[in-house]
Order: C-alpha cells, then structure tokens, then sequence
C-alpha cells in the first residue's frame, strides 16, 4: 500500500554546502596550526593554545561537516526532511561566530570570553537538535542507522552541556574533582557519544551504497550498538568518578570499533563496484586508523601507557585518522553531488550531464590522499617522539594535504558558477 | 443505457467513454457512495482519498455524490487519474475515476551508484506518453528526485512492498 511520502523534497544543496565549506576552512587552518604550534604540541596537551587547535578541529571542522553532511544525509538515510532551512542557515551563522570565538578565548586564555562564546554554541547546537527533532517527529523506523543518529545528537547535547559546564567552572570553579579525568570525560564524550555513532550510523547506508555491496550480516551491527552503547557511559562514568568501569568501557567501545572494522572490511570485500575513486579510498583507509586508536586508548585506559605524548598520539590517529579521513572522503563523495544536482539536476535527462567524477580533480585527490595519509601517520610518530622538527615536517605534509584537499574543494564548488553551468557539453567531452 | 462502469450515459456526460474504461470489469470497479453521508453533514475527502489510496493500478473508483465534485479532478488529476462523469439527475452524479491505459515500463537502479539512478529515472521519463507509467524499483526513497519530478510535471506514488525495495510509480500530470 502506498505510504505519505516522508521527504518528497530534497534539501536545498547550498545549506549543506556551506556547512561543509566552512569545515574545510577550518581544516586547512588546524592543519597550518599544527606547524605553527608545533613546540607547544612537543610538550604538554592542556595548553590554551592546544585547546584552540584541538577546538579547530572538533568544532569547526569535524561537528560543522557532521552537521552539514547530516542535512544532506539525514533526508536520504532516515528519509524525512529537515524541518527548517532557514533555520539551518541562521544557525550555520551562529556555530561560525561561536566557533571563532572559542578558538581565539582558547588562544588568548580569555576564559569570560570563552563561557560567552561556548554558550553561543550551545544556542547553535540547540538549534541544530531542535531542527533535527522536529524533522523526526513520528518517526517510528529504528533502523541500526536511525538508532546511532541519535544516540549521536544525544552524546552531542551531553558533550554541549558538558563543555559549558567546563567553561564555566573556569569562570568561577564549583566543580569537584580533579581537572584531567573530567577534560578526558569531555574528549570521550564527543569521541565516543557524538563522531563515532554519527560516522557508524551513517556509513551503514552510505558505504553500501556507494561501494554497490550487499549488507553484511546484522551481528556487526549489534556489536557496534552495544559495544558503543555500553562502552560510552562506562568510559565517561569511569574518568569521572568510577574507575572500575573505564578498562571495561574501553574494551566494550574498542569491540564496537572492531565490529564497524570487519563490517568496512565484509562490505568492501562484497562490492561489486569495479574501481575504487579517491572519496573510497579515503574512507576505506580511515577505518585502518582504527586499529591503532584502539590499541593505544585501550592501553591509556589500562595504564598500559601514559603521559601527554600518548595521548596525543591517540588524538591524532582518532581524530586525524579515523574520523578526518573519514569525512575528508565523504566529502569527496557528497560536495560534487550537492555542486552536480544543483548545477545539473534541473538538465538530467533532456540534455547530456557531466559526471561527478568529471567535476572533480581526481589528480589532485589522489595528491591529497597520499600527503594527508602520510602526514597523519608521520604527526602520530612525531609526537610520541616529542620532536619538534619531526612535528613540523609532519605537520607541513598534513598542511599540503590539506591545500590539495581545499583546492578540490574549490574547484567542485566552481561548478556552481553560472559560467561552468552554461557549458556542460565542454565538462562531457 | 447502463455502461461497464456502472455510470449511466447520457445527462451531463457528452463526453465519450474511454474505451480502456468501458472494458473495465465490475469486479474492478470499487463503489463508494458518499450521498448518504453529505446528507448527514459528514466531510466526505477523507473517505475519497483512502478508498484512492487502497486502489489498485487498474481498477476504477465511482463515486456517487449529490453534486458534480469539481474540485476532486484537479485534487486527483494530480495523482494521475482521469474522470468520466454521469448526471442522472440534479441532485445525483456519478464519477469514474481511472488510470488512463497507457504503456508501463519497469526501471530497476538498485545496482547504481549516485547520481545514476536519478540520471536515468529522468532519462525514461522524459520519454513517457500520455497514461504512461515508469515504475522505478530503488533501493531508498530518492529524496532528491521527487523535486526534479514534480518540477517536470509529473505525478508519483512511492511504496515499499519489502525490506529492500522501493517502488515509485510515476506519470504525467494530467492538464
């Protein structure tokens, strides 16, 4: 029987568009920060400068593209439409601004300043939540998909909440405790409760998809909900104030990430897409950072190993590898089709249309490929070392990376402009 | 003169049968009487658009009312119906609402990868004539398709018979 249609309208391309621009704004200047505080990186992580960067990239660059790709992705993969573009746009105004001024109270040590920036933030990501859920009012199929999207905005309002709580404790202290185990809370509060589900979640409909593979079987899925869904408040609850839970949390969410490994694996095993392009490849070689993000938080968890160097090895193969190259490839995949359907979709089928390969720059892909792969594995090495020549050659690796993934960038967007637009026989000869 | 309809000929119905219509056997006709109801003061629309919905492909609705429901060809025109009206008398009316005969071609785009199955969905249905139908078999409901459609003038219904599969059934609006 016929069903209402859920989301007969698809998104305008340009909201998620600008999300994501202004997310590889903010990759390419995290990537220049690394070189430039590059002797802070040698030393101890809780420096104000560290905390700018470290915001860069989790704020401007991972949650802004989440977001972004969320409102492309969300009507596709949950099917229902975002609830308010408008409000979409208002809010992407907001979480700039909020971001920006995060990074520069985090790098000036203005701490006022930052409670007054993390609230506007928490305004914005309000906004994003109450747009999201009022899109998914009556929405009644729990897929393994639907499920992790939302354990992800619940694990991003705590994370929110969370962060203001931090910031203003530096305002005027009332929180008790020690100060690391509640920054490493936070840290795993949106490593854990907000990029991995969003990321598990969504590759469940996408990779399929694009890699034309059958699902595997529906066991990785449970692995990966409840290894995550035991594993989060474990981890989080064991930093805070119950230790005995944190080795276990850890071992539950590192089952989780295995269980999303050997899912990637059974579903590029199962693909019948003959050739892989570089938004594949990209995302594929994300999940191997996996391996190594799990053997060192494990181990940090553990005791195994300790101290800041460590610890910023494990940042940067978690959310350098795993979650960067994850969206960096996504990316690849979604900018051409938002730039493709919106430059071309109104021509489809009258008139001959470029491809979204023909778009992009499929050269300077694979230059950024190879540079941000490298440069992620070479900055992890670097830091374990604690050398700060070492850092900054890993770091000017990353950065050219980063410029060839940003020129891509700009020349898909360049699509957009009426004079490619008007000569798409030229893109298809 | 009682027609395969069940619509009497004559009155206000100059118009023709359909031939594809008068063919239609009663066991494909679905009666639905709303006099009684408008009588009552009852609000008819939902009714109509459930007995609709639950229609299939080729079968006919007739709606008995007390006045010509004007407004209901537009409504339903955009769902890719045509009408065949009866006056028997002033106060009685008669309507057959169908799927106009045409050409169906069946579109499988499970095995593509984006943006190809839109690329080809609108590549057939540029080529769809006049009751022609386009039923696409996809493997999620292409939110970014429906605008592009409804843009070119053409009406869809979206289904999903099982896990896996999602049918939309498309043809050109009626004018």
């Amino acid at each position: 029987m016929a069903s209402p249609p859920a989301a007969r309208s698809g998104p305008s391309p340009l909201v998620p568009l600008g999300y994501l621009t202004c997310a590889a704004v903010a990759f390419v200047a995290a990537a220049m920060g690394i070189g430039w505080l590059a002797p802070d990186l040698a030393g101890h992580y809780y420096h104000p400068r560290l905390l700018a960067l470290t915001h860069t990239v989790t704020l401007g660059w991972i949650t802004l593209a989440i977001m972004g790709a969320s409102y492309q992705l969300v009507p596709i993969v949950l099917g229902r439409p975002v609830w308010s573009e408008r409000l979409a746009r208002w809010q992407l105004g907001i979480l700039t601004v909020a971001v920006v001024g995060m990074v520069a109270h985090f790098y000036l040590g203005t701490w006022p300043g930052l409670a007054a920036a993390a609230g506007l933030l928490a305004v914005g990501i309000g906004l994003h939540l109450l747009n999201v859920g009022l899109g998914l009012r009556g929405f009644t199929q729990w897929t393994f998909t639907a499920r992790m999207v939302m354990l992800g905005y619940g694990g991003l309002a705590l994370t929110t909440l969370f962060g203001l709580t931090l910031a203003t404790n530096r305002v005027r202290p009332f929180l008790p405790g020690e100060l690391f185990p509640t920054l490493h809370a936070h840290v795993h509060l949106a490593l854990l409760g907000w990029m991995t589900p969003m990321i598990l979640g969504v590759a469940a409909r996408v990779y399929p998809m694009f890699l034309l593979a059958p699902v595997p079987g529906r066991w990785a899925s449970r692995l990966q909900l409840w290894g995550l869904g035991l594993g989060l408040p474990a981890v989080v609850l064991g930093l805070v104030g119950v230790p005995g839970l944190l080795v276990p949390g850890a071992l539950a969410a590192a089952t989780a990430a295995m269980g999303h490994a050997w899912w990637v694996l059974e579903v590029a095993r199962g693909r019948k897409r003959p050739g892989l392009d570089w938004g594949l490849r990209f995302s594929l070689t994300a999940t191997v950072f996996l391996l190594p993000a799990v053997v060192l938080g494990v181990a940090l968890a553990a005791d195994l190993l300790s101290g800041p160097r460590v610890a910023l090895a494990y940042a940067v193969v978690a959310l350098g590898g795993w979650v960067s190259l994850t969206i960096v490839g996504m990316m690849l995949k979604i900018v051409p089709f938002l730039v493709w359907y919106r430059a071309f979709g109104p021509r489809a089928g009258r008139e001959r249309v470029p491809t979204l390969a023909d778009l992009s720059w499929p050269r300077l892909e694979g230059t950024a490929y190879v540079f941000l792969t490298a440069g992620v594995a070479l900055l992890a090495v670097a830091l374990l070392v604690g050398d700060v020549a070492a850092i900054r050659a890993a770091a000017a690796v990353l950065t050219l990376g980063a410029l060839a993934f940003a020129l891509v960038i700009v020349r898909i967007l360049g699509h957009l402009s009426p004079r490619f637009q008007k000569t798409p026989a030229a893109l298809v000869a | 003169m009682a027609h395969a309809c069940g619509c009497q000929h004559g009155g206000a119905g100059e118009a023709p049968m359909a031939p594809g219509l008068a063919a239609v056997p009663e066991s494909h006709r679905v009666h639905l009487d709303v006099r009684e109801g408008l009588r009552r003061g009852e609000e008819p629309f939902a009714r109509i658009m459930t007995a609709v919905k639950a229609l299939a492909p080729d079968h006919v609705l007739v709606l008995r009312a007390p006045f010509e429901p004007v407004p209901l060809y537009e409504v339903l025109g955009k769902r890719g119906f045509a009408h065949w009206t009866e006056r028997h008398a002033p106060d009685d009316w008669s309507v057959c609402f169908y799927r106009e005969a045409g050409r169906r071609t069946v579109l499988d785009v499970r095995a593509l990868e984006p943006p190809q199955p839109m690329v080809r969905v609108l590549e057939a249905v540029e080529r769809l004539g006049p009751g022609d139908e386009l039923e696409v078999r996809h493997e999620r409901r292409p939110v970014f398709l429906y605008p592009q459609l409804d843009e070119r003038g053409f009406v869809h219904e979206t289904d999903e018979p099982e896990p896996g599969l999602v049918r939309i059934r498309i043809r050109r609006r009626r004018v």
